[in-house]
């Protein structure tokens, strides 16, 4: 069963040797989970808990945590338990709790003035702001993207990219006209021409949010879109790739192919003022379920795209900042013409899109825009994790962990078939997921490694998403195969 | 004791020019950052650092009388002590460095987070759901509303049947029914998809985005003064409201929900009547639709009370208040438990807000009780509002229709058309005061809570010095 690369083999022999910078980062973090109760949540996070929904909706709640005594790669919950994280508050912990660079952050002047003297960045922006983006966002953008636009989150991020293609496309039929004073009258009325009947299309399965414009292209579960007024847009259909990979060459490539098809099909059926302005896609559908798919077919939207004069945007907000080996998933493709936008948020704590193109700014001011236009807080947050980042090789470091993780969890899939399914991520960091046997045994799995110390997400129907932070290393890997194991023994 | 003083020993005691508006360094920092981000609506370049109180410096070295104040979003003037000391606790500090998706796993202090804010609630509000942004924390209400209202019709506890289930995966009815939200003409609520198909402002908002086919009635148009033009005001206000009714009754969709703004304002600070906004009230009774009161702009204290609804004692309550801006947190307060979704999962995010903005919400609300910020500005307000009436009088043609009696410091006026308000707007820069307008031909003020009559005399000399010279 083991296939790992050359190269996997000597990023896996390098991660054994480089110094622990979870170590350097965090002297005191806890060597293993430490248990206090014997179920999680424990006696005083049911009691917190419990108060707080008399307040807010706190029906999701895993436990009450306690983030003072959380540390690097350990959650700490009210009871006093301290849970290797792997799930890292739904992958958006990049550094480790209470990172000691991110606090000094969080201490400077800089951070006090963007918390207490919020700007109206688009009207009265800061005399830092730009050099805030440069020496962070924007030095973390990914390969020929040079210009970005801030938002608060990855569904906001996800829809101010839609607003950009819908004015680009629209601006693109106008060509130097103005507004006609139908468009203008119609569109207070909703009604077109002035409101836009222009589509994103997305793919099944997908998930990019759960504003109504990023919800109508969030295709993941039910209960996320259930009660919602959509638009109409298109989904197209995702591969369904069969593991592992190079038994299923032949058939995986046939399916690659047949949903290229449909994809072109589909634009093909939406034209002019009704075409699709965009799509969007992520590198890997990961609330869907961690569905990947080859460079072959990501390459194959990107030529569909451009024949059709449509956009590509592409949704990185749970892929990008390192966790696949790359600072963004999509390097993985090297796509022969890049994305149009890139969209972030999670792990980054700032949010917003990359682009590249000047025609993707509206041709007039106040038509992207908002109070806020972003929050220096966060993208000063951004800029020290991308430092710390860059410093401590971390994308590097998260590739060889990565493929040492695999490596543990392919021998446990030949030891446990019917527990470990369709593993997937190979070459492609700590971003790692399995099938289980079904919904039931995922819920159960999830639960009792919670039981055991290890906080563990699910993605899709059935699927177990690995989602550390950076500074996860191999002696948390080792930790975390110990527990999975024996809970799969019990399974 | 002014409470300016007591925050700010330091704060300039007037403007100061040095150069044009924007100076030669912020036209050279405009088109630096232009490089890397849009930068075509900015004003001039600020430095947040240097700037204090209601007093907003720039990188030229200009200091503006700020009665902008970040669109109506700085509730306690720039680099106030109490929010400084707010963002160095070691709470905030967690909050920024271990930002937790909130309803996965809440921290230990986010039942005490959530009580702060809660402490300057509306009147008759308990409960809240917290978002990012103004536009967020609207479509936010909108989704509670859309669970609501088919719960209603389904059963709370009812589950989905199969072809809601299939459906809703096509973006299709039943699973993702038609269904609206009324709002009005010349409403702002935010510009995502939803909010954008509530926000009937301008066209340049709106233009080339796809929108939801949602109804709008007409908001009032009153004539001012109101205390002489009662009677058409009320005929105005009965037009107004036979409108809505007779959306909710032919509308194609049903209307689940109504969205009202106490004050229209980035609509052009447009005024409704205490009999105008209970007549809404009972109107989604009657339809068994909900009420929310967008306070995104009007709320935290600047119309002389926390909350601008309040004015009118609507009654029963509205269903949903929604806030940002001033608060710098966002969200929605609510009381009626069945507005929480019956599934886990259904208002959800990965964030699900932010606690470090929701801190300092907290502290804001704090401050705001304390030193009772919306008595302040209700003093200060109806100062600033006689002393405008003067000049109404003695300056009738750049000086019309003034509106916000009553409602402290949450003033406007018309001029005669676009130009001329935009020639006032930068007039005014010119001698120290950044100003905002709102609608096509309307200036609005919309000062801190610590905005005191020293700093209305000196708005007040400004605004006489320039259209003395027209």
């Amino acid at each position: 069963m083991l296939r790992a690369s050359a190269n996997a083999l000597a990023r896996r022999a390098s991660a054994r040797s480089l110094s622990s910078v979870a170590a350097k980062y965090f002297p005191s973090e806890p060597a293993h989970p430490q248990l206090v109760t014997p179920a999680i949540p424990g006696p005083k996070s049911i009691q917190l808990n419990n108060d707080l929904g008399e307040k807010f909706d706190n029906r999701a709640t895993y436990f009450v945590a306690d983030y003072k005594n959380s540390l690097g790669n350990y959650i700490s919950d009210a009871d006093g338990n301290k849970l290797l994280d792997v799930y890292c508050q739904i992958a958006s912990i990049g550094l480790g709790y209470n990172n000691p660079a991110l606090i000094e952050a969080a201490k400077s002047d800089e951070m006090v003035y963007a918390l207490i003297d919020r700007p109206a960045l688009a009207c009265f922006p800061s005399t830092t702001y730009k050099e805030i983006l440069e020496d962070g966002i924007l030095a973390a953008a990914p390969p020929s993207m040079s210009r970005v636009w801030t938002a608060l989150s990855g569904s906001d991020a996800n829809e101010t990219a839609y607003k950009a293609a819908f004015m680009y496309q629209h601006a693109k039929l106008r060509g130097d006209q103005d507004f006609s004073s139908e468009e203008l009258t119609s569109v207070m009325d909703n009604a077109t021409p002035g409101a836009s009947e222009m589509k994103i299309l997305s793919f099944d399965k997908g998930f990019h949010g759960r504003l109504f414009g990023s919800l109508s292209t969030t295709r993941s579960k039910a209960i996320h879109k259930l009660d919602i007024p959509a638009f109409q847009w298109p989904k197209a259909p995702f591969p369904k790739l069969k593991y592992p990979l190079d038994e299923f060459a032949t058939e995986n490539h046939a399916e690659e192919l047949a949903c290229l098809e449909a994809f072109e099909d589909i634009l093909s059926q939406h034209k002019g003022a009704s075409k699709v302005a965009a799509i969007i896609v992520e590198p890997v559908q990961a609330e869907g379920g961690d569905n990947h798919a080859s460079s072959f077919f990501f390459q194959g939207l990107r030529d569909i795209t451009i024949k059709h004069d449509v956009l590509m945007i592409v949704d990185e907000v749970q892929t990008g900042v390192g966790a696949t080996g790359k600072m963004w998933a999509h390097e993985h493709w090297n796509l022969t013409t890049p994305p149009d936008m890139v969209t972030f948020s999670k792990k980054f704590q700032a949010a917003g899109f990359y682009y590249s193109n000047p025609q993707l700014q509206p041709n007039q001011p106040y038509r992207q825009f908002n109070t806020w236009c972003g929050d220096p807080s966060k993208a000063i947050i951004a800029k020290t994790i991308y430092q710390e980042i860059v410093k401590n090789d971390l994308v590097t470091r998260t590739a060889a962990v990565g493929d040492y993780l695999y490596g543990g969890l392919q021998l446990l899939a030949s030891k446990y078939p019917a527990h470990i399914k369709n593993l997937r991520g190979e070459n492609f960091g700590t971003f790692i997921a399995w099938d289980c046997r079904d919904a039931g045994a995922r819920n159960e799995i999830l639960i009792k490694c919670r039981d055991r110390g290890v906080n563990v997400g699910g993605c899709g129907d059935m699927a177990i998403r690995m989602r550390p932070t950076l500074t996860f290393e191999e002696k948390h890997a080792n930790v975390f195969l110990q527990v999975l194991e024996d809970v799969l023994n019990y399974m | 004791m002014s409470i300016s003083s007591l925050y700010f020993p330091t704060e300039p005691a007037a403007p100061q020019v040095v150069s044009s508006s924007p100076g030669p360094k912020s036209q050279a920092a405009i088109t630096a950052l232009g490089n890397v981000f849009d930068s075509r609506a900015a004003y001039f370049v600020s430095d947040y650092e240097k700037s204090v109180g209601n007093y907003l410096v720039d990188v030229d070295g200009n200091t503006y009388l700020d009665v902008y104040a970040q669109i109506a979003s700085i509730p306690l003037g720039y680099n106030n002590p109490a929010l400084i000391e707010a963002a160095k606790s070691d709470k905030m500090i967690r909050a920024i460095v271990d930002r937790p998706a909130l309803g996965n796993f809440p921290g230990k202090d986010s039942e005490e987070i959530i009580a702060e804010i809660l402490k300057v609630a509306p009147k008759g509000q308990d409960k809240l759901w917290s978002g990012l942004s103004g536009a967020d924390a609207n479509e936010l209400a909108f989704k509670a509303v859309f669970f609501w209202y088919q719960s209603k019709k389904r059963g709370y506890t009812t589950q989905f049947t199969a072809e809601e289930n299939e459906s809703v995966m096509k973006n299709q009815a039943p699973g993702s029914p038609d269904l609206a939200i009324l709002s009005f003409e010349r409403a702002f609520h935010g510009r995502l998809f939803a909010s954008g198909s509530t926000t009937c402002s301008k066209p340049i908002h709106k233009l080339d985005l796809p929108s939801f086919n949602w109804p709008k009635a007409e908001f009032p148009s009153y004539k001012y003064p109101l205390d002489q033009n009662e009677t058409e005001n009320a005929a105005e206000d009965a037009r107004c409201l036979s409108i809505v009714e007779n959306l909710f009754n032919t509308w194609k969709v049903p209307i689940a929900g109504l969205l009202v703004e106490p004050i229209q304002s980035e609509g052009g600070d447009n005024h409704a009547s205490k009999a105008f906004l209970q007549g809404l009230r009972d109107i989604t009774l009657k339809h068994g639709a909900l009420m929310i009161v967008d306070e995104v702009q009007t709320g935290v204290g600047a119309t002389g009370k926390l909350w601008a609804h309040e004015h009118f004692d609507i009654s029963p309550v509205p269903d949903l208040v929604t806030f940002s801006k001033k608060f710098q947190s966002a969200g929605y307060f609510f009381h009626d438990p069945e507005l929480v979704p019956n599934f886990a999962y259904r208002q959800f995010n990965t964030w699900c807000g932010d606690p470090a903005r929701m801190i300092l919400a907290g502290a804001i609300g704090h401050e705001v009780v304390k030193h009772d910020l919306p008595a302040v500005a209700k003093r200060v307000g109806d100062y600033l509002y006689k002393k405008l009436e003067a000049l109404q009088t003695k300056y009738p043609k750049y000086i019309r229709d003034l509106r916000g009696k009553d409602r402290a410091t949450f003033i406007a006026w018309s001029l005669a058309d676009v130009t001329a308000r935009n020639k006032f707007l930068a007039d005014m820069k010119t001698v120290g005061v950044n100003i905002g307008g709102c609608a096509e031909d309307s200036v609005r003020l919309r000062p801190t809570l610590v905005f005191e009559e020293k700093h209305a005399d000196i708005l007040v000399d400004a605004i006489d010095k320039i259209l003395s010279g027209y």
